[in-house]
């Protein structure tokens, strides 16, 4: 599936992809954990990201170039419980989510599928509401490692390690402030899967900005994520985050 | 509206089409050129390929002659699953299916021994309400003899392992027409006579299935009892997983008790390969195991499979020939190589290479495989295919005594363990 980051929270925003420029020489460069702070602010600031007890957001998936369309919906609950929901044309309903604790997904493919280590580590951290005013808490250590032009935007480049998992790299517009493009290596069965993700048309909603666009390459592919809509604190069933039954017998084995 | 399309094609491209033409040459070489698994094209100069052939595109007049130079780049490759599908395909199927072609005259056939042998008629077509049978063989297709083209491409294809495949095609593809047309065919029937049937073609079986840009296809699914106690399985096209999936799942645990299942990839061409992800994952119960690897240029795909519950725990036969290719080839050597089926029949087609198709500047479609792909053994299936444990040909004799001896050394398989 590869597309769980797009669920990220507001953390993930915009910017097209271009041949990463040479930062201008001397420039002295800002500390991660300034730039992260920065990106809160830009995206809405504290006060507004404490306002949001859950989300809504409904979208499109396509596969770029292939003909391969499909319908998204993901849902997401404090502290850090999440639903993603895919219907692909052709192919059926994918699904991901975790209650908080056990990290899970079930597929019209492969059928039911319980996550651990580190897949599961990222689900938990990505399931996280109002994530960006958490990386000191889903971070271990963060730094700034350098400067590059990212489709003619010069953006700082951050590298994030989580406490469990592999580096993250972020590229954040040195003159908006917001998250143009991520980098990061995907733990799943198949093996680590370098991703790519290319995040624009940053769009506000209850007063926090977020990515409406997110463009993600992987393998020589390239996927489409557009959405629609993005809602605050909606009525979410409270059974929304259980266990589907096929991945709760699973647990139960 | 086939007609029209073919037509068009022979006619002279405008400046545009032209244009578009060149546009899709480039697509094609410079996809191939960032995508293609081996940087190195297997010692293939694939800028000298592109300068050799774009004088070429240049003077193509007419799209056919454009396709043909924009086959003969990726040919250079020799690898299955890079294919140009014309545009008309997508049009008239798209538009009106019944022009497109689809429609069979209700038979599957293979070569057997160099002679075109019906090996199944659909219930309820025109040719089985006009008693044609299993075993027939056809010597003529609307007056014209079919040996002298199964002796060309048997030439053609040498000793590849996707001549059966081609040969096998190249009949049902003279069978195949618009729906509620006639096709003229001469067999030789079970007592050594000519018989002529005027068949009318139909809607082959299935629920017509889309994904992406592959043209809509027909799509089966069949299970049923052998005696009281074996399964058996057949689908034509790893395709519609939405409903093809459960219908997998249900029919194994139906027969949970049953001591052996047999899932009949014969004629299978594949489809989704990560269906024979979801589908071996009814046999396994033991995380990380693999049915191969798939070799992209940026990182390697292990192909996983994700145990189901409950697993079924009988003997799995599976049945292949060399129509049987690509998923087919995935899911049937995947589970020999970890020892979890039993495979019989004829060597598959070897044409494994897992793809994608793009749309081209001028409407075509383009295959392309994205990945290598060596089986759990370490084996390619490339060009290679799978070798069954125990070969077993259908012959013409068998087919006419109503039987089908690779069913029945599989169900002795099974038995034997009782």
């Amino acid at each position: 599936m590869h597309l769980r980051r797009h669920f990220l929270p507001s953390l993930l925003l915009a910017a097209l992809a271009g041949s990463p420029g040479l930062a201008a020489p001397d420039e002295p460069l800002p500390k991660a954990e300034e730039i992260l702070d920065k990106f809160v602010e830009a995206t809405g600031g504290k006060t507004a990201y404490e306002k949001v007890h859950n989300e809504k957001t409904t979208g499109t998936f396509e596969y770029l170039g292939k003909g391969v369309k499909g319908t998204v919906t993901s849902y997401r609950a404090e502290p850090n419980k999440s639903v993603s929901i895919i219907e692909l044309e052709g192919v059926g309903t994918l699904q991901e989510g975790t209650d908080g604790t056990t990290a899970w997904e079930s597929t019209s493919l492969q059928g039911p599928r319980v996550k651990q280590g580190e897949e599961r580590a990222m689900i938990l951290r990505e399931a996280t509401l109002r994530a960006p005013l958490y990386w000191r808490k889903l971070y271990k250590r963060v730094e700034t490692v350098g400067a590059e032009t990212v489709d003619g935007q010069s953006c700082y480049k951050v590298v994030l390690t989580p406490e469990e998992g592999k580096p993250e790299t972020q590229y954040f517009d040195k003159k908006s402030s917001l998250m143009i493009k991520m980098m990061m290596s995907t733990p799943s069965p198949m093996g680590e899967v370098p991703i790519e993700i290319l995040l624009s048309d940053y769009k506000e909603e209850s007063g926090l900005l977020r990515a409406h666009k997110q463009h993600h390459k992987l393998l020589g592919q390239e996927f489409l994520i557009t959405l629609s809509q993005v809602e605050y604190n909606v009525d979410i069933p409270s059974d929304r985050f259980d266990l589907p039954a096929d991945v709760k017998a699973l647990t139960a084995k | 509206m086939i007609v029209c399309a073919s037509i068009a094609c022979a006619q002279d491209a405008t400046t545009e089409q032209k244009r578009l033409n060149r546009e899709s040459f480039e697509f094609i070489w410079s996809t191939i050129r960032d995508q293609y698994w081996d940087p190195t094209f297997g010692g293939l100069n694939w800028t000298a390929v592109h300068d050799e052939l774009r004088p070429a595109i240049e003077r193509a007049s007419t799209t056919g002659q454009a396709r043909q130079v924009m086959r003969q780049m990726i040919n250079r490759l020799g690898k299955s699953h890079f294919g140009i599908i014309p545009a008309d395909v997508y049009g008239d199927l798209d538009e009106h299916d019944e022009a497109a072609g689809t429609a069979t005259a209700g038979l599957d056939v293979r070569v057997l021994d160099g002679k075109a042998i019906v090996t199944s008629v659909d219930e309820g077509s025109s040719a089985a309400r006009q008693d044609v049978h299993a075993g027939w063989e056809i010597l003529r297709i609307d007056d014209a003899p079919v040996t002298p083209a199964l002796h060309r491409i048997a030439e053609l294809d040498g000793n590849s392992t996707m001549r059966e495949l081609h040969l096998a095609r190249s009949v049902l593809a003279k069978l195949s027409g618009a729906a509620g047309t006639v096709v003229r065919v001469e067999f030789l029937d079970s007592a050594g006579q000519r018989v002529t049937k005027e068949i009318e073609r139909s809607e082959p079986p299935g629920a017509l299935a889309r994904f992406g840009y592959l043209p809509p296809m027909h799509v089966w699914f069949r299970s049923r009892r052998l005696g009281s106690d074996i399964g058996y399985i057949a689908f034509n096209l790893f395709l519609d997983p939405a409903r093809l999936m459960p219908e997998f799942g249900d029919a194994l645990k139906s027969c949970a008790a049953c001591p052996g299942v047999i899932i009949d990839l014969r004629g299978n061409p594949g489809g989704l390969g990560i269906m024979a992800l979801g589908m071996a994952g009814w046999f396994i119960d033991k995380p990380d195991q693999r049915l191969g690897t798939m070799h992209t240029r940026q990182a390697p795909l292990k192909f996983t499979v994700n145990p189901r519950l409950p697993t079924y725990t009988g003997r799995v036969a599976f049945l292949v020939d060399g129509c049987s290719a690509s998923t087919s080839e995935i899911f049937a050597g995947g589970l020999k190589d970890l020892g979890r089926g039993r495979v019989f029949g004829t060597r598959t087609a070897g044409a494994a290479l897992p793809s994608a198709i793009d749309r081209l500047p001028n409407g075509d479609g383009f295959q392309h495989a994205l990945a290598d792909y060596v089986s759990e053994s370490g084996r390619p299936l490339e060009g290679v295919g799978v070798i069954p444990d125990v070969e077993v040909k259908l012959t013409r004799e068998a087919l006419l005594a109503g039987r089908d001896p690779v069913i029945d050394t599989a169900i002795e398989w099974i038995r034997k363990q009782r």
